[in-house]
């Protein structure tokens, strides 16, 4: 009967469809399954965050560890409270771990880039990074460059 | 407590667009019989049959079909007084996506829960009834006008309904056809004692078969009594109108100006 | 100038009077879930919405997603980013133009049919002759429509983005050399399940109720003769167009919209 090929064809529609659906969650999105193991936090103060964004990449050595979860404004010092999100167990990194607002590529998105310290403590949930270096933001760079020229 | 009347509109009034359709009408249909409503073009002889069956809400009035008020009814209240009325369209309103069988199978389809082999059984003898069994596979746009017609009048009486109305069935039809639709009518009402509401405009087969005429103009009843008393009434507006006279009182044209002044004042 | 004000005035007046009749009609078509028996129609209905879309969806997803690859490597080739490719095609497609190009294809192809169709039923007395045989059409025609139109839009775009991305492969990677490893891997790491992906798809869904509900309502209402009902098959086209491009700004600013 008609109705048979019509149900038959609206079928593999749905299928096709769902089958779209799986290609695009597995081998477009490439699920992050890292996400639901374990987490912890640490936070961090920046004189400048211009650019970053919460869901910026936290990354050490190229490779991606984390994300900032939230970014915040201490108005009495004008510095910017980061919160990042650390995959894996505390105690991967050292007390001294230094922060550092990096650009991807030329004018590409921020990010911040750990540098690993030589403490023999470690960052422990909830602890703050000292050693921080802002955004390097490029009209204070052409800025300072002017009037260095100017003097 | 049944009323000795199927059918009672009390002062109906409406209004469409410019035009005055009905201007305080007063009918009673009697239960059980064939009832026709005859006028000139254009008086809401359609629009009547759209009243009564819910589809236009009159200005002022009411219609009490079987003693309910059917401008009073709720939509669902409405749909469930419909299912006992059949009704023929003056287009035939076959539905193009489906072939004639399923047309006719639609009504049973939708209200009832009746198994496929005893649906097919009926339906077959629907079309057999209108004389065409063997076009049950064909589509609405493959028929002619007068088949179109038959397969409307099969898919009104599928439900074998209390009362069926009919816009003029026989319009369209050869002299064979006819006489079939007049015999089906007159047989539906005998046998299952269904009553009938029929618009036409063809006198005699109207004049054979109606128990009783209403004559509408101008928005009211202006005559109504067994076909054969009509014919010899005094008022002349109606007797012309049942013996089909040109001219008389009746004007066949729609309401307009002078017909010289119309052409010579074309230019403006 | 008074007249002016007066017609701006019956306008806007006469498009709520529009808007409400829109919103009853959806009401009564839909409030109700659908019977088993009911889902006959609906199946029908991504039949002749869905299925027969699908050819259109196909063909255009795949040229958008091989054009797009095409400028993005020949741009991005030039700093040695051939990586990129994969990246920028996927975030383009998933975030805005999947979910828009379907919808705006759909309006021309079922939406269209759709108007015309209901359309043609209202012509023919098929509509008022159904309601005297004491059938809701607002049930029997429109609901299943509206429904068949918000299954299928959906899984069109998912389809669109998958073949537009093959396309974009097919492009980069088989006929001018990327790097298929780069290509994968910069868009695993770049896509975000719900970002990307989930937010694109509610757009689509939006996209669904807006250009079906116009499609119907336009048939539905349409003036019963043939010139009425050419007039509601352009409105159509048209309305869905504008108010998907519109909705579209309106999504993303939602969505994606940073404010900080
Ligand atoms: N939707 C409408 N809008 C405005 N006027 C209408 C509408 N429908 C019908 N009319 C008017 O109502 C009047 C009655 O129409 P109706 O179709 O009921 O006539 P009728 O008696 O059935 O005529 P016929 O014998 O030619 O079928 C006509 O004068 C028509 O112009
Ligand atoms: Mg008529």
């Amino acid at each position: 009967m008609r109705m048979r090929t019509i149900e038959i064809s609206v079928g593999a529609f749905v299928l096709a469809g769902m089958l779209a659906a799986v290609f695009l969650v597995v081998q477009v999105s490439g699920i992050n399954v890292s996400q639901s193991e374990q987490t912890y936090k640490l936070s961090a103060r920046f004189d400048d965050v211009a650019g970053l964004r919460i869901r910026s990449k936290v990354s050490m050595a190229g490779v991606t560890i984390g994300r900032v979860t939230d970014i915040a404004v201490d108005t009495e010092f004008g510095e910017a409270i980061v919160t990042l999100e650390i995959d894996g167990a505390p105690g991967g990194l050292t007390a001294d771990t230094g922060a550092k607002i990096l650009t991807e590529g030329m004018l590409g998105a921020r990010y911040i880039g750990l540098i690993p310290g030589a403490d023999e403590e470690m960052l422990a949930d909830g602890d703050e990074i000292i050693e921080t270096q802002g955004a390097i933001v490029l009209e204070n760079l052409i800025g300072q460059f002017l009037s260095n020229m100017g003097k | 407590m049944e009323s000795e009347y199927l059918i009672e509109i009390e002062d109906l009034c409406l209004t469409r667009g410019e035009k005055v359709v009905f201007d305080g009408l007063t009918m009673r249909v009697p239960r059980g019989g064939i009832t026709a409503v005859m006028g000139p073009s254009g008086t809401g002889k359609t629009t009547l049959l759209r009243v009564i069956g819910g589809q236009v809400r009159p200005d002022r009035g009411s219609v009490r079909l079987n003693g309910a008020d059917v401008c009073r009814m709720s939509r669902a209240e409405l749909f469930r007084a419909r299912r006992d009325i059949g009704m023929l369209f003056q287009s035939s309103a076959l539905f193009t996506d489906m072939d004639v069988f399923e047309n006719v199978a639609f009504p049973m389809r939708v209200h009832t829960d009746l198994p496929e082999d005893t649906i097919r059984d009926l339906v077959i003898m629907k079309l057999n009834a209108v004389g065409l069994r063997g076009a049950r596979d064909l589509m609405p746009s493959q028929l002619s006008g007068g088949m179109a017609r038959r397969v409307a009048l099969a898919r009104a009486i599928a439900l074998d309904p209390d009362l069926i109305m009919y816009d003029e069935p026989f319009t369209g039809q050869d002299p064979i056809a006819m006489g079939v639709i007049l015999e089906l009518i007159k047989q539906l009402n005998d046998a299952l004692g269904a009553s009938s509401l029929l618009v036409s405009h063809d006198i005699h087969e109207t004049v054979e078969i109606a128990d009783y005429v209403f004559v509408l103009a101008d928005g009211k009843v202006i005559g109504e009594g067994a076909p054969k008393e009509l014919q010899q009434h005094q008022n002349r507006r109606i007797s012309q109108f049942m013996r089909g006279d040109p001219d008389g009182p009746v004007p066949f044209h729609y309401p307009a100006d002078d017909l010289q002044y119309d052409l010579l004042s074309e230019a403006g | 100038m008074e007249r002016m004000l007066r017609q701006v005035g019956a306008d806007t007046l006469s498009w709520l009077q529009g808007l409400g009749r829109a919103t009853v009609m959806w009401i009564r078509a839909a409030y109700r879930v659908p019977k088993p028996s009911d889902w006959m129609l609906v199946i029908r209905q991504v039949y002749s919405i869905g299925v027969l879309s699908m050819a259109i969806i196909v063909l255009s997803a795949f040229a958008i997603g091989s054009v797009i690859a095409l400028q993005f490597y020949t741009q991005l080739a030039r700093f040695g980013a051939e990586d990129a490719v994969g990246v920028g095609l996927a975030l383009v497609l998933l975030r805005e133009l999947g979910p828009v190009v379907t919808a705006l294809l759909f309006a021309g192809r079922a939406g269209s049919a759709i108007t015309a169709e209901i359309g043609l039923m209202k012509t023919t007395e098929q509509l008022s002759i159904m309601e005297m045989m004491g059938v809701d059409p607002l049930r029997r025609i429109v609901a299943p429509r509206l429904w068949g139109g918000i299954i299928s839009m959906p899984l069109l775009t998912l389809m669109f983005n998958t073949v537009a991305i093959y396309g974009g492969v097919v492009v980069a990677v088989h006929w001018l050399g990327a790097d298929s490893g780069g290509f994968w891997s910069g868009m695993q790491n770049a896509v975000e399940l719900w970002d990307d992906l989930g937010k694109g798809m509610i757009k689509s869904v939006v996209f669904a109720v807006v250009v079906t509900w116009i499609a119907v309502y336009q048939g539905y209402d349409c003036e019963p003769t043939a010139e009425g009902m050419g007039l509601a098959t352009t409105r159509t086209v048209v309305m869905s167009s504008v108010l998907i491009l519109a909705f579209d700004f309106f999504l993303t600013l939602l969505m994606y919209g940073d404010f900080r």
